[in-house]
């Protein structure tokens, strides 16, 4: 006996991602005097971790200044506005993602 | 929102019988480990012309996953679920509810925690499509609330890539993650249906998502008072995401607290005494759990004392956060709790109306 093969036509139901194109922040040379932006996942022990952070930063490094967000929620995104005013105010940011 | 510049992107697959077909979808990674249906161009047209829209459609975004779900991709994972055309406006309006930013699908298709996604419906809808929504609630055996919520998971999987050991992280997963898919019985009951709590008429046809953990059967019969008793106690448990902290908000109390569903079966006479409204103010009252333990369970932080051990806190921040639904077989009345997967601020119940 003879299979005899057709040709279907499936459509397709996975999807992929398309990654606009972006532009990294700057680097900066030294945290040593910067303003330092801390986000806090609100996971349990990212503050923890950024507390720690933050002392080594302040007394070892002498940073300008220490800003705080905490996002209310680990499965969110930051707020958009309060994460533009936290990087219009920071040389650099650091993210916390705890558990 | 219709792109236009889309094209569906299609397979060309060569069978020679029905069961080479199945195997070369395994072979392509779009089953949920169960056989389906091969979604041919077809087959999927014919989906795609009971809603009258065209394939490029938007039916929304996942931006963290730089992904976007077009009605070609919902139309093919129903149909490889097994749907018939006619379900495809109810999958469809699903689909619109889980892809609502206050759903934040995000959270529930990746936690550690993993969600199933439930899916109850109301109206007319329900005895058009042959919906179950009575004995043996959530399934085995009726072909529209496997194949609709089965559906889901096809789209999570395939169109949102909430794939298990990927985007998925859930620890223990979830026997709703294959079809978690009820409905009220709302012409039986003199409650008011959850699609009228939620703001539609009761002539509405509706879907309520909800990102949820696993039915917890209760067993106990006879009183309201007695059902609703053992309700409040399984609901205020240690160890479900509504007796847990982190990602707790704004809340001052220091727990996720969250929404919760609660199915109530039986006759609706038993409740004659009672509407919905009661039953959840007095739900919100007794689900709850003392602050002593909470402490003991390391939910909260500090040493426990004396006064810890009468001083209570909700588990439930509003009444209407608790969707009581008339749902289960007439033998008794049984009922389940279903705790959120998380709290509002990560996750809300959605409710869309749709027509078929």
């Amino acid at each position: 006996m003879v299979n005899i093969k057709q040709t279907y036509t499936l459509v397709d139901p996975s999807t992929e991602a398309i990654v606009p194109e972006f532009q990294g922040a700057p680097r900066i040379e030294t945290v040593a005097g910067a303003a330092i932006g801390l986000i806090d996942d609100s996971k349990r022990n990212a503050d923890v971790l950024l507390e720690e952070i933050a002392n080594v930063l302040t007394e070892k490094y002498e940073v300008k200044s220490i800003s705080w967000l905490k996002k209310p929620s680990a499965s969110k995104p930051a707020d958009p506005k309060e994460l533009e005013s936290l990087a219009n105010n920071s040389d650099a940011i650091i993210i916390a993602i705890g558990d | 929102m219709d792109s236009n510049q889309a094209e569906t992107k299609t397979v060309q697959v060569e069978f020679d019988d029905p069961l080479s077909a199945i195997e070369r979808i395994y072979e392509l990674g779009w089953t949920d480990g169960l056989p389906v249906v091969p979604p041919t161009d077809a087959r999927v047209d014919e989906f795609l012309r009971v809603v009258n829209l065209p394939a490029s459609h938007i039916v929304g975004e996942i931006p963290e996953r730089r992904r976007s779900i077009t009605l070609d991709k919902v139309a093919s994972n129903a149909v490889m679920a097994g749907c018939l055309p006619e379900y495809f406006p109810a999958v469809l309006a699903a689909t619109e509810a889980i892809l609502d930013p206050k759903f934040n699908l995000i959270g529930p298709s990746s936690s550690l925690g993993g969600a199933g996604i439930l899916l109850i419906f109301n109206g007319p809808v329900v005895s058009q499509l042959g919906i179950n929504a009575r004995n043996n609630l959530f399934g085995p055996g009726n072909r529209a609330n496997a194949t609709i919520g089965r559906s889901v998971r096809l789209i999570l999987m395939n169109a949102c890539a909430a794939i298990p050991g990927l985007f998925d992280r859930s620890v223990i997963g979830h026997p709703g993650k294959y079809s978690y898919c009820i409905a009220e019985a709302q012409t039986e009951t003199h409650w008011e249906p959850l699609s009228v709590q939620k703001g539609f008429s009761s002539d509405s046809n509706t879907v309520t998502a909800f990102a949820g953990e696993a039915p917890r059967q209760i067993r106990s019969v006879g009183k309201p008072e007695a059902i609703l008793y053992c309700i409040a106690d399984v609901a205020s448990s240690l160890g479900t995401s509504l007796s847990t902290s982190g990602s707790v908000g704004k809340s001052e109390t220091g727990i996720r607290q969250g929404e919760i569903v609660v199915t109530i079966a039986g006759h609706s006479s038993l409740w004659k005494d009672w509407t919905k409204a009661d039953i959840q103010a007095y739900l919100h009252q007794n689900i709850k759990k003392s602050r002593a333990e909470l402490k003991t369970a390391l939910v909260l932080p500090g040493e426990v004392n004396p006064p810890d051990h009468t001083d209570y806190i909700n588990l439930i921040e509003h009444p209407e956060d608790i969707m009581v639904v008339f749902a289960g077989g007439e033998e008794a009345d049984m009922s389940s709790v279903i705790p959120s997967w998380g709290p509002k601020v990560s996750s809300t119940s959605t409710t869309k109306s749709f027509n078929i």
